[in-house]
């Protein structure tokens, strides 16, 4: 019964941390312009971090280490300094990606500009962070999260073809467009193998404090949870497809559009679920990811971390999300375009998937780490694949930028 | 056992568990006629920094000497024979509060951390 409930609270969490700013505004961009063409991409994103997850967990659960701290004591300091310096450096663009998503929820709502919002969120923030323990931010902010599942809901009562959803789940080759199209598959594809997440997840797993006994779990989490978001992206691919697709708008080159998604199906009530589940949903993942830049720095050099201490007792750690989240809300402040900047760090993102990914494969076959619980042959495949992927999304994703981007 | 396989890079704890930072570096004895002896483990940023070159040591040593005093201008050193356990952690029988190490973090919590309301 303890298990049940840890697995659904698990798995909770895992959606509000899978949907963000970053997997609304690429599925929507994509089923307002391709139709269901790109649902594969969603797909197989989600399929990635489903391994990427599990293996962060058992990770953690069997050697007692974070995937940071692995990736250091492993590799050592020198070969750790370059996946460091790339996910803060991503970590910081898509945190300020998700404050711009709830600044943006905010002007929706009330009309004054995104910019003056951008303070008092990552003000907001700080505040939980500061005063919270990581149960509160973990369990709390992400079952406010379940609101987004009004985007499920929304593509039933669509009565979409299913036959034509399924036909989108299989890659097929664009028929217009065509840097357009590969570009958003590598942001819908960046959105969904986000660093963060794992590495977040695996923060998390010592947090909570597991230890081998947690190995089931974790797979039915990790599965799951991101199935769960995943299913969510492919919601609001469907509804961006029928609703905004019919209306004409295949460009969504402006968040104002956005809103109109859900108001064709629950009326004004519509245009109050999608900037709640905007506003949730990027604030949920704006104070993980703010969380892990001081996880990361924290276990790269070896501080004292965990959120559950107070701040006086582990000073350095706290003082880097503070800085974090300050930092991140001044471009959107300055009134850089938050959707523009969701993209770019998306695509970004999948560009700097090797570097965190191909250490996987070392430490997840290293029995020093995980004994008998070691990759299996298709676990294994698996992150092959995702290495692969990833090497070719930091070739194309640069050209896709310039030729396929908003 | 292997030095630099086994132990460098690894989690370092007082005896109370207290995480100080991680193995930078490792301080190696040269006898005559006998192999080479491990005495001490460094930490902190010096010693970090000497890893990624001789120069960015010696940047990181005028600057912490600057901010810090005499007391800061070299890495922090742990003697080897005080190390207590080597498990996820290496533990070292010794009192963090009784070292330099936290210096700049017990700075931070006095002039920055301390002075924020709630912490």
């Amino acid at each position: 019964m303890k298990k049940l409930l840890e697995i659904s609270l698990g798995v909770v969490t895992s959606v509000g941390g899978f949907l963000e700013v970053g997997s609304m505004a690429t599925a929507a961009q994509a089923g307002a312009l391709f139709g269901y063409q790109l649902i594969w991409a969603v797909v197989l994103g989600t399929i990635c971090i489903i391994f990427l997850v599990e293996m962060a967990g058992r990770f953690a659960a069997v050697s007692h280490h974070t995937i940071a701290d692995g990736i250091r004591e492993r590799f050592g300091f020198n070969a750790f300094i370059w996946p460091l310096l790339a996910v803060l450096l991503v970590n910081f663009l898509v945190l300020s990606a998700e404050i711009g998503g709830v600044a943006v929820a905010a002007e929706l709502a009330t009309g004054i500009s995104f910019q003056w919002w951008a303070l008092p969120v990552a003000f907001l923030a700080w505040l939980l962070l500061w005063k919270g323990t990581f149960g509160l931010i973990e369990k709390g902010v992400s079952m406010l999260g379940l609101v987004t599942l009004c985007f499920v809901v929304a593509a039933v009562m669509l009565r979409p073809e299913w036959k034509e959803v399924a036909v989108g789940a299989v890659p097929s080759l664009p028929h217009h467009d065509t840097a357009k199209y590969w570009f958003m598959a590598v942001s819908i594809l960046g959105a969904s193998i986000s660093p963060y997440l794992f590495m977040f997840y695996s923060s998390g797993a010592i947090e909570d404090q597991w230890d081998k006994s947690y190995l089931g779990t974790n797979r039915a989490i990790a599965g799951l949870g991101m199935s769960f978001g995943g299913t969510i992206s492919v919601g609001v691919l469907i509804v961006a497809a029928l609703v905004l697709g019919a209306h004409g708008v295949t460009e969504v080159d402006d968040y104002n559009q956005l809103p109109l998604m859900l108001i064709p199906i629950f009326g004004f009530w519509g245009f109050v679920l999608f900037v709640a589940s905007l506003a949730i949903a990027c604030f949920g993942a704006a104070l993980e990811v703010a969380l892990q830049q001081a996880y990361l720095v924290a276990q790269g050099f070896g501080w004292n971390w965990g959120e559950d201490l107070k701040p006086r007792d582990d000073p350095g750690f706290s003082l880097v999300y503070t800085l974090t989240l300050f930092l991140a809300a001044v471009p959107i402040a300055l009134g850089l375009d938050p959707l523009k900047l969701t993209i770019f760090s998306m695509a970004l993102t999948a560009a700097s998937l090797p570097l965190t990914v191909v250490p996987f494969l070392f430490l997840l076959n290293d029995d020093r780490y995980v004994g008998k619980h070691r990759n299996g042959v298709i676990s294994n495949a698996a992150v092959i694949f995702v290495i692969a992927l990833g090497f070719v999304l930091a070739v194309v994703t640069i050209p896709l930028q310039i030729f396929g981007g908003t | 056992m292997q030095l630099l396989r086994d132990i460098l890079d690894k989690q370092v704890v007082d005896r109370e568990q207290v995480k100080i930072g991680k193995v930078d570096g490792l301080v190696a004895e040269l006898r005559q006629g006998k192999p080479p002896r491990v005495i001490a483990i460094e930490l902190g940023s010096i010693a970090l920094a000497r890893r990624l070159g001789a120069q960015p040591g010696r940047w990181t040593a005028r600057l912490a000497a600057k901010l810090g005093g005499k007391l800061q201008a070299r890495p922090h050193r742990i003697a080897w024979h005080k190390v207590r356990d080597i498990g996820v952690d290496i533990e070292f029988d010794m009192d963090v509060r009784r070292t330099k190490i936290f210096a700049w973090q017990h700075w931070l919590r006095d002039h920055v951390v301390g002075r924020i309301p709630g912490a």
